[in-house]
C-alpha cells in the first residue's frame, strides 16, 4: 500500500478532476438537447448527488480513509493538548517517570541476565564443578577426574576445558612495537571451540589430541586471536597466520582468528588471545597445588535434560572420588555439581536482586499509570460536553473511542520519548556502580529488545491508562450532557468512586516501594557504621599488573619495587605509601593461603580447613592504613632478607587456627610456612580484625608476609611479586593532580605499568557497599517517586472533588456548617484513602520485602519501625496535601457559592 | 425534463452486478465514468440505473484489483477525462462473473417457472 503524502494529494486531485469532467459532459449532453447552461448544471448537479459524500465514499475505497482519519485525530490530540499545556504536562512527565524507570533496570536485565551468549545452542552448554563437604570446589578439576567423566558419559557430547584466569592480576601483556596491552590469555582445550560450536574465520583452532581432547603438542606454541585484538592490536594484517607475536616474553605462533563478537569465558572485560591446554606429566597426577586445575564445560547431547547428565555423572563419581588415597580430600569431590553456562555467569542472588529491583521499577510504572487514569477521569468529566457535541453532530461511539486512545497514545509516545532519554541519563550516572557490581564489559546502551519492550511499554501505557476513561466517555449519553449548564453531576459520583480506588492503589504500590527503600536505608546505614579497623581517608590506590617476565632472573623486590616505592615517598605532598598484594577490600587479587597437614584428628582437620587471604605487604602499610596490633609488632625496618622471616596473622586467623579457647598470644614462635628451604617463617603479630573482604562480612583469617624480606628463592615469590600489587599512597593532594606524577614514576620504573587503574580508597569502599549501594539509590529514587506521584493522586482527586462540590459545601455554610466541619468533611475522604491503601500497602510489603532479603544487613527483613516510619510520612505527605484543598473547600464563600448556579 | 413516471421504470441494480456490469461495458472499449453510465443506460434500453455514487467507488476498486487500469485522454469534444480499460485479469474475472451470472439466472428461473403442486395439505 502507497502512503506517500504527495501521491495521496494527488490522487485527490485527480478524483475532484474526474468527476468535475463527468459534471461538465453530463451537462454539455444536456446542453445539446435544448437545456439553457443553468438549467442543464442544476439537473446535473441533481442527478449526480452528493459530490462530497461521493468523493468520501470512493476515497474509502482506496483503503486509505483509516489513516486519514487516524491523521486527522492526531491532529485533533494535539490541538486539544497543546491548549491544555498544564495537564499535558503533568501526564507526560508522570509517565516518562515510569517509563524511564522501566526501562533503565530493563537494560541492566537485559545485559546482565538476557544477554544472548555467542556461541552454538548456548542452552545445551553446562558447567561441571566437583562438590562435596566443603561445598563446591571453586578451583576446578584435576584433568584425570575430568579424563574419566569424558570416557564414561552417555549424556554429555563433547566435554572441554579451560584454565580462566579470573581477576585483572592474572591478566598477561601482549608486546607491539608501540608498546604492551593487557589482555586476557585464557589456556582452552583444543576440543573447546568445537564444542561452543564456533571456529575461527580465519586460520584453523588447536589440533585435537582425540583421546584427551587438549591441544597436540605441536600446538604447543601456537595462539588463537580475537577479533578486537586482530583489528585493535594488529591493525587487521590479512597476513597475520603464521606470524610470531610475543605474550608476556614467550613467543607464540598466530595460527587463527575467532570471529568478530565471539569471547570466552564471558566474564573476562579485557581483550583475549587464547592459547592451548597441552597435557603434561602434572596432569597425570592428583596433586593439591601442583596438578593444573581445570574448569569444565560440557555440551548436553540432543534431548537429554540437564537433571539426567547431573544424575548420570553423580553415579560416575564414587569411582573418580575413589581415586583419592586421602580420606578427607576424597569427601570434598564425592558429587559433582551441574548448572547451564549461561546460569554461571551470574550469582544466583544477583539475580534475585536484579528482578526484586527490575519489579520495584515495574511498580513504580504501574504507579505512573494509575495516577495518569486518575488525571484522565478527571479530563474525561470536563469535556463531557464537547464529547457529547461531536456525538451529536453524528460521531459514532468508535469514532470518539479511537480520538480519546490516540490521544492517550500521543501522550504516552511523546512521554515514552522522554522516558528514554531519562533512562539514558540514570544509567550514565549508576554506570561505575552498574558495571562493577554486574561484571559487564560492555557499555550500558539500551539495545534493540529495549527498544521493543519500550514500545510495548508505551503501547500498554497508553491503553492502561486510557481505555477505561475513554470507555466511560464514549459511552455516556450525549442528552444530559448537553441539557445541563454546570458542570456534570450525573457520572461525576461514579467517577469520583473509581479515582478514589486508584489512588487506594497508588497508596498501596507506594507503600511498598517505600518500605523496601526504608529497609535499605538502614541497611545502608548500618553498613556505613560498620568500624572498618583502618583509615579510608586521603588513600589513593593503583591496581598495577606486574610484567614479571621484563624482570626474569632479577630479584623485584630490590630491583623494581623499592626504588619505585622509594621514590613515591619522595614525591611532594606524600605523607606515607605502601605496597600490597591488595588493599583491604580490593577486588582484583586475591590469593589464598593453605596449610598442608596430614592426620585425621580435629586439630589436624581444622588446620586443614584454614583457608586465610595471604597478602604481601610493607611495612608502611601501618602508616598509610592507621590500624592496631593486637598483640605483638608488625614489620618494620629490621626486618630484611637476612634476618629472621616474620609473618602477622589477624585475630580471625588465630581463631581458626587455634580454636577458640586459647590466648591469640600462644600463636607466636608459631612457624606455619617457611620463605625458601630452612626459613621457617616466625608469627610475631597479631591484627586486630579488619573488615578486610566485605564490608556485611566479618573478617577472614588473613596471614601477611614482609615484602622486603622475599627473596625470589621463596616459594611464594611469583605469586605475591609477579602478578599484580596495589600500591597506596596517604597523601593530601587532589587525586587529579598526583595521578599523572605517580604515573610518570611507574612508568619509569617499567613502562607497562602505565596501565595501572587508580582509585581511591573511600571509593573501594564505596564498591564493597556494592549492590546494596545502588539498590538503596535505585529504590530512594523510586520511592521518592511513587511517594510524589501518590500524594499529588490525593491532591488532584480532592481537589476534583472540591471544585464539584462547591454549591453544595457554600450551601452548608450558608445552613451553619462551622468551617472546621467542612475541613474534616474533606480531610476524612482523605484519611479514609490513606488508610486503606496504607494497610493494604503494608500487607504488600509484608510479603515482598522478602525478594530484598539479599540486600538487607543487620536490618529484620519485617522491620516494624522502617514500616511504622514509611507509614507515617505516607500518611503525612497524604494529609498535608490533602489539606490545600480541604482549606479552600473550608473558605467558600456562600453568596459566590450560590449565586454561581 | 425528465418526467418523474420514467425516472420510476428505471431498476435499481441488484447487488454485485455493478462489477459486472461495469467490466461488460468496458469490453466494447475503454470509457470514462459517464461514457459508462450512458452505455448501460443505451444498452439497457434506458432501464438501468448506474448511480454515480456506486460507480466511481466500484471503478477505483476495480482499478485497485487490477481488473482495469485507467489514464488521462482528450474525448472528441476535447475534454480531458480518466478513460478505464479492461485487463487481462479483468476480462477472466468477467468471464466467471458472467457464468455465475448465468447460474443464479437459470436457478432463479427454474424456481420461478415450476407449477405449483397439488396444493394439497
Amino acid at each position: 500500500m502507497r502512503l506517500f503524502p504527495g501521491s495521496f494529494t494527488r490522487r485527490k486531485q485527480e478524483l475532484d478532476e474526474e468527476l468535475q469532467a463527468h459534471l461538465q459532459m453530463a451537462a454539455q449532453d444536456r446542453q445539446h438537447l435544448g437545456e439553457s447552461p443553468e438549467e442543464a448544471r442544476r439537473a446535473t448537479l441533481r442527478e449526480f448527488g452528493n459530490v462530497g459524500l461521493i468523493k468520501d465514499v470512493t476515497r474509502e475505497s482506496w483503503g486509505w480513509i483509516h489513516f486519514e482519519r487516524v491523521f486527522q485525530d492526531l491532529k485533533y490530540a494535539l490541538r486539544q493538548l497543546v491548549r491544555s499545556p498544564g495537564f499535558a504536562i503533568t501526564v507526560i512527565a508522570t509517565l516518562a517517570l515510569g517509563l524511564g524507570a522501566t526501562v533503565a533496570m530493563f537494560t541492566v536485565v537485559d545485559r546482565v541476565l538476557l544477554r544472548p551468549l555467542p556461541y552454538e545452542h548456548p542452552s545445551q552448554l553446562v558447567e561441571i564443578r566437583e562438590a562435596g563437604k566443603r561445598g563446591i570446589v571453586e578451583n576446578g578439576v584435576p584433568y584425570l577426574d575430568l579424563a574419566q567423566w569424558r570416557s564414561q558419559t552417555h549424556t554429555l557430547g563433547e566435554t572441554a576445558f579451560y584454565i580462566s584466569q579470573r581477576g585483572k592480576g592474572h591478566l598477561s601483556f601482549l608486546e607491539g612495537s608501540a608498546g604492551a596491552i593487557q589482555v586476557g590469555a585464557p589456556a582452552i582445550s583444543a576440543n573447546l571451540l568445537p564444542a561452543l560450536g564456533v571456529s575461527p574465520v580465519m586460520g584453523r583452532g588447536f589440533a585435537i589430541d582425540p583421546t584427551t581432547g587438549a591441544a597436540q603438542s605441536e600446538d604447543a606454541h601456537s595462539i588463537l586471536l580475537s577479533d578486537p585484538i586482530w583489528r585493535g592490536f594488529f591493525g587487521a594484517d590479512p597476513a597475520i597466520l603464521g606470524k610470531t607475536i610475543q605474550l608476556s616474553g614467550n613467543s607464540w605462533q598466530v595460527i587463527g582468528v575467532m570471529p568478530r563478537g565471539f569471547s570466552f569465558p564471558e566474564t573476562l572485560a579485557v581483550p583475549l588471545v587464547w592459547t592451548p591446554v597441552v597435557l603434561g606429566d602434572k596432569d597425570t597426577r592428583r596433586i593439591y597445588n601442583v596438578s593444573p586445575t581445570y574448569s569444565v564445560i560440557g555440551r548436553l547431547k540432543l534431548d537429554v535434560r540437564l537433571a539426567d547428565a547431573q544424575a548420570e555423572l553423580n553415579v560416575i563419581q564414587p569411582q573418580v572420588a575413589r581415586q583419592y588415597t586421602d580420606p578427607y580430600e576424597r569427601d570434598q569431590v564425592s558429587s559433582v555439581h551441574l548448572q547451564r553456562y549461561s546460569d554461571s555467569l551470574v550469582d544466583g542472588s544477583v539475580k534475585k536482586s536484579l528482578f526484586a529491583l527490575f519489579g520495584a521499577s515495574g511498580v513504580l510504572w504501574l504507579i505512573a499509570c494509575v495516577n495518569v487514569t486518575g488525571l484522565l477521569f478527571a479530563r474525561a468529566a470536563v469535556r463531557q460536553r464537547e464529547i457529547a457535541v461531536r456525538g451529536a453532530l453524528g460521531a459514532s461511539r468508535l469514532r470518539i473511542l479511537q480520538q480519546l486512545l490516540i490521544e492517550g497514545l500521543l501522550l504516552s509516545a511523546t512521554a515514552s520519548i522522554l522516558g528514554f532519554a531519562l533512562a539514558i541519563v540514570t544509567l550514565k550516572l549508576f554506570e561505575h556502580t552498574l558495571t562493577s557490581q554486574f561484571h559487564i564489559a560492555t557499555s550500558m546502551m539500551p539495545s534493540l529488545p529495549v527498544i521493543a519492550v519500550l514500545l510495548a511499554l508505551t503501547l500498554l501505557s497508553a491503553t492502561l491508562s486510557s481505555l477505561w476513561p475513554a470507555l466511560g466517555s464514549a459511552r455516556a449519553s450525549i442528552e444530559p450532557a448537553l441539557r445541563q449548564g454546570g458542570p456534570q453531576r450525573g457520572s461525576g459520583g461514579v467517577h469520583y468512586r473509581i479515582r478514589a480506588l486508584l489512588v487506594v492503589a497508588e497508596v498501596a504500590m507506594s507503600l511498598t516501594l517505600l518500605v523496601g527503600c526504608g529497609l535499605l536505608l538502614r541497611t545502608l546505614y548500618a553498613l556505613h557504621h560498620v568500624p572498618l579497623g583502618f583509615r579510608t581517608d586521603h588513600v589513593l590506590v593503583a591496581n598495577m599488573t606486574i610484567p614479571a617476565y621484563k624482570f626474569a632472573g632479577q630479584d623485584m623486590t630490590t630491583t623494581l619495587y623499592q626504588p619505585l616505592l622509594e621514590r613515591v615517598q619522595h614525591l611532594p605532598g606524600v605523607e606515607s605509601a605502601a605496597l600490597m598484594t591488595e588493599v583491604p577490600l580490593g577486588k582484583t587479587f586475591q590469593m589464598i593461603f593453605s596449610l598442608r597437614t596430614e592426620g585425621n584428628s580435629t586439630a589436624e582437620i581444622r588446620k586443614r580447613e584454614l583457608r586465610a587471604q595471604f597478602r604481601a605487604v610493607g611495612p608502611e602499610m601501618q602508616q598509610v592504613f592507621g590500624f592496631r596490633m593486637a598483640y605483638g609488632r608488625f614489620f618494620n625496618q629490621h626486618d630484611t632478607p637476612s634476618s629472621q622471616p616474620v609473618a602477622v596473622v589477624n585475630r580471625a586467623f588465630v581463631r581458626a587456627y587455634f580454636g577458640d579457647d586459647r590466648d591469640p598470644r600462644e600463636i607466636f614462635g608459631e612457624s606455619l610456612f617457611s620463605f625458601s628451604k630452612d626459613k621457617r617463617a616466625l608469627i610475631v603479630g597479631v591484627l586486630d580484625d579488619a573488615r578486610q573482604v566485605s564490608i556485611a562480612e566479618q573478617a577472614q583469617p588473613e596471614i601477611e608476609v614482609d615484602i622486603p624480606q622475599i627473596t625470589p628463592d621463596a616459594g611464594f615469590y611469583k605469586g605475591a611479586e609477579g602478578m599484580a600489587m596495589d600500591l597506596a599512597v596517604r597523601t593530601g593532594r587532589s587525586p587529579s593532580t598526583i595521578i599523572p606524577e605517580l604515573r610518570e614514576l611507574m612508568r619509569r620504573a617499567s613502562p607497562e605499568l602505565v596501565t595501572a587503574n587508580f582509585t581511591t580508597m573511600e571509593q573501594v569502599v564505596e564498591d564493597s557497599y556494592g549492590s546494596q549501594q545502588l539498590a538503596a539509590h535505585l529504590l530512594e529514587i523510586f520511592g521518592a517517586a511513587a511517594l510524589l506521584l501518590c500524594v499529588s493522586g490525593i491532591y488532584g482527586l480532592l481537589a476534583y472533588l472540591v471544585s464539584q462540590r462547591t454549591r453544595e459545601l457554600g450551601l452548608r455554610i450558608a445552613l451553619g456548617a462551622r468551617r472546621a466541619d467542612i475541613m474534616s468533611l474533606i480531610l476524612r475522604q482523605a484519611a479514609w484513602m490513606l488508610l486503606v491503601g496504607s494497610s493494604a500497602g503494608l500487607g504488600l510489603a509484608w510479603l515482598s520485602s522478602r525478594l530484598f532479603q539479599t540486600f538487607l544487613y543487620s536490618v529484620p527483613v519485617h522491620d516494624p519501625w522502617t514500616m511504622a516510619a514509611v507509614t507515617a510520612i505516607l500518611l503525612v505527605g497524604g494529609l498535608s496535601a490533602a489539606s490545600l484543598p480541604a482549606r479552600r473547600a473550608a473558605n467558600v464563600d456562600p453568596m459566590q457559592a450560590l449565586r454561581a448556579e | 425534463m425528465k418526467t418523474p413516471a420514467k425516472y420510476k421504470n428505471r431498476i435499481e441494480l441488484v447487488q454485485g452486478t455493478l462489477d459486472m456490469l461495469v467490466l461488460q461495458t468496458l469490453q466494447w472499449g475503454p470509457a470514462h465514468g459517464y461514457g459508462i453510465v450512458q452505455a448501460l443506460r443505451t444498452h439497457s434500453g434506458d432501464i438501468l440505473q448506474v448511480e454515480t455514487g456506486s460507480l466511481y467507488p466500484a471503478l477505483h476498486r476495480l482499478e485497485r484489483q487490477g481488473w482495469v487500469t485507467s489514464e488521462w485522454k482528450q474525448t472528441e469534444s476535447k475534454q480531458r477525462a480518466r478513460f478505464y480499460r479492461i485487463t487481462a485479469a479483468g476480462k477472466k474475472q468477467l468471464a466467471s462473473d458472467l457464468s455465475r451470472w448465468q447460474q443464479i439466472v437459470a436457478a432463479i428461473g427454474s424456481v420461478m417457472q415450476r407449477k405449483p403442486e397439488g396444493g394439497k395439505a
